[in-house]
């Protein structure tokens, strides 16, 4: 019994057929800067079409907010195959570094947002030539350590406003928010699909794969490691930058939010780590799911949230993209002769030439 | 058949006409002198000479344990060694780091296959052919055409054509030895380290094996330095044969030699 058979995969078998749905993959594949502008034109028609600063602008922006960290996090921890847990830790800076720098200094939000990722990727060289040593648990609880020390940093510093933090009135509207978050979503998810089919791309993946043999194959894997890292948190950086402004108020416990960084490691899982469209799925569909059950079921959110997302992890071990595409992939390679394949193909040649 | 492919692999990875070499005169491309490795009191390797010219096929054999493995690790740089040098094409590779060594031409195959699982098996040749020193600009390049057509190439040579996509940890373990196999051949390498090839594959593909790693050792211009322990495979491929025994070497020869050699039956059989 394969893998898949076992698990809410074989579902699929009596719904969808997988030719179709690799042929759906190959389309996606053979189309994919097309339909990334489709998708970019639709994203961007909202606020044009009459969508009015409010609830649903504020849902959606925040759906564009947590796909970028989402992706963010699967650059390190699904492309690269290291946990982080302690993503939210650039998250954190960036966000105090365009409070402290529009509020304290009065820097324009432009530079002050290229700052917040600046600040963001610095800190990330920084830490990395520590926490990069680490595999593992060990990789995902330095992590988690990080993410905590600078929680505390923020709350003992002045300049953070320490415990109360800092509340931001001078703020843009919703719809520049909304296509801030927009745009830097575009652009991340163009990069990770270009980076996927590069060098360094595939080499991040063969590190998440086997880093023993990746090394032993010429490549220094600190130096992708270290950029993967540096990319991360540079996207981190810049949403963090943003959702202080957006949100008017920031404060250790907002800025450097744990709950969140495991909710969009949930997010990549569920939608399928490893893909450029897999967290981007994970994200807004958790995102819809938690708003959802907040305003629904007010007291049971929480019951309700573990529940989808083990109901989702049994369902599809993979991700939604992931266990689509190992379905697909699997019966391609059972109809064209599976593991007999090659051996009887051999066996009868071999025969032919005795 | 079997003819018909020695000509595909011939169009496949030839890159130029070999040269009629004289592998007696050819210059080592490995050579290690006096290679010592020690685990706490038990030496692994002790000072070890070997020596690999140009365009041989050379076999690592011993007993478990004898230090074979722990050999070639040092080779690669997986481990340091304690004591002696290790001069890869003329240049001392000794405190290299595994990764600038591998760059500078050594293609490993481990004991237990080791492909990326996760990647499809086309990018697992992508990857491997691009590997060395590359500046920001090819770090960010697709992979070319030509690269592309070689990995197709390769797989139909070895009869995993129509895989390319396939997810590389679906294959079965014969697959996966072949696409190891393969991978490395994309790399060009000057000099293939091949850690028990044979183990754990059925018969029939074994004998394609030989033929595969022949046909990579004349046309591709791979030397190539292995570790056996299935006798037959290793004399019948290699041209000469080093024999490592509680870490020391106690023979080397051509598969005749080593055949007839008592010492190394003697190894064989415990009695040393």
């Amino acid at each position: 019994m394969s893998a898949s058979e076992s698990d809410g995969s074989g579902l699929f078998r009596s719904l969808i057929s997988p030719g179709l749905i690799d042929q759906l993959f190959s389309f996606c594949d053979d189309h994919a800067w097309t339909l990334l502008v489709i998708g970019t034109v639709i994203g961007a028609l909202p606020p044009i079409l009459g969508l009015k600063q409010g609830y649903y602008m504020t849902v959606i922006s925040e759906m564009f907010l947590f796909a970028i960290l989402a992706l963010s996090w699967d650059i390190i921890g699904g492309q690269t195959g290291y946990p982080s847990f302690g993503n939210m830790a650039f998250f954190g800076i960036g966000a105090y570094t365009t409070a402290i720098l529009t509020k304290d200094f009065s820097i324009i939000l432009p530079i002050a947002m290229m700052a917040a990722a600046g600040v963001a990727v610095g800190s990330a060289v920084l830490i990395g030539a520590a926490v990069l040593r680490l595999r593992g648990h060990y990789f995902a609880i330095a992590t988690l350590g990080v993410l905590l020390a600078t929680q505390q940093v923020s709350r003992i510093l002045d300049i953070t406003g320490g415990a109360s933090g800092k509340i931001l009135l001078q703020t843009p509207s919703g719809t520049v928010f909304y296509y801030f978050f927009f745009t830097v979503l575009v652009a991340e998810a163009a990069l990770v699909y270009y980076l996927s089919n590069t060098r360094f791309g595939f080499v991040l993946n063969a590190i998440r794969d086997d880093e023993k043999k990746a090394t032993a194959m010429g490549f220094n894997t600190t130096y992708y490691k270290t950029a993967a890292w540096v990319l991360s948190a540079f996207f981190t950086g810049l949403a963090g930058g943003g959702y202080s402004l957006f949100n008017t108020f920031i404060n250790p416990q907002t800025a450097y939010n744990a709950a969140w960084n495991v909710e969009l490691i949930a997010m990549a899982l569920i939608g399928g780590s490893g893909t450029v469209t897999g967290p981007i799925i994970g994200a807004f569909g958790l995102h819809v799911v938690i708003e959802y059950v907040e305003t629904a079921f007010v007291g049971w959110q929480l019951v309700l949230l573990g529940l989808v997302v083990i109901g989702t992890v049994i369902g599809f071990p993979d991700g939604i993209t992931g266990t689509l595409k190992e379905y697909a992939s699997e019966m391609k390679y059972y109809e064209r002769g599976g593991m007999a394949a090659t051996d009887s193909n051999d066996s009868a040649e071999v025969a032919s030439d005795e | 058949m079997i003819a018909q492919r020695w000509q595909v692999m011939s169009d496949v990875i030839k890159n130029s006409a070999r040269s009629s070499l004289n592998q007696q005169d050819s210059e080592p491309v490995l050579r290690t002198d006096d290679v010592t490795k020690r685990f706490g009191g038990l030496t692994a390797v002790d000072a070890v000479n070997i020596e690999v010219r140009e365009g041989e096929i050379i076999g690592l054999i011993g007993p478990n344990g004898a230090g074979k493995s722990t050999l070639f690790n040092c080779i690669t740089g997986t481990l340091s060694a304690d004591d002696g040098r290790i001069y890869l094409q003329n240049q001392d590779v000794t405190s290299w780091p595994e990764y600038k060594i591998a760059r500078a031409g050594i293609g490993r195959m481990f004991q237990e296959t080791r492909i990326f699982d996760a990647m499809s098996v086309r990018k697992n040749l992508l990857l491997a052919a691009q590997k060395g020193d590359a500046d920001i600009g090819q770090l960010l390049r697709r992979p070319n055409e030509s690269l592309i057509a070689r990995s197709d190439e390769l797989l139909e040579y070895v009869d995993l054509g129509g895989l390319a996509e396939t997810r590389a940890g679906q294959l079965s373990f014969g697959q996966q030895k072949l696409t190891e196999f393969i991978m490395e051949l994309m790399a060009e390498p000057d000099l293939l380290l091949m850690d028990e090839p044979a183990g754990g594959i059925n018969p029939s593909m074994l004998e394609n094996l030989i033929e595969y790693i022949r046909a990579a050792n004349e046309d591709e211009e791979a030397t190539i330095f292995l570790i056996e322990h299935n006798m037959d495979f290793v004399m019948e491929v290699a041209d000469r044969i080093y024999v490592l025994a509680h870490g020391e070497r106690i023979a080397e020869g051509t598969p005749d030699e080593i055949q007839n050699n008592q010492r190394v039956l003697d190894a064989y059989l415990g009695r040393e």
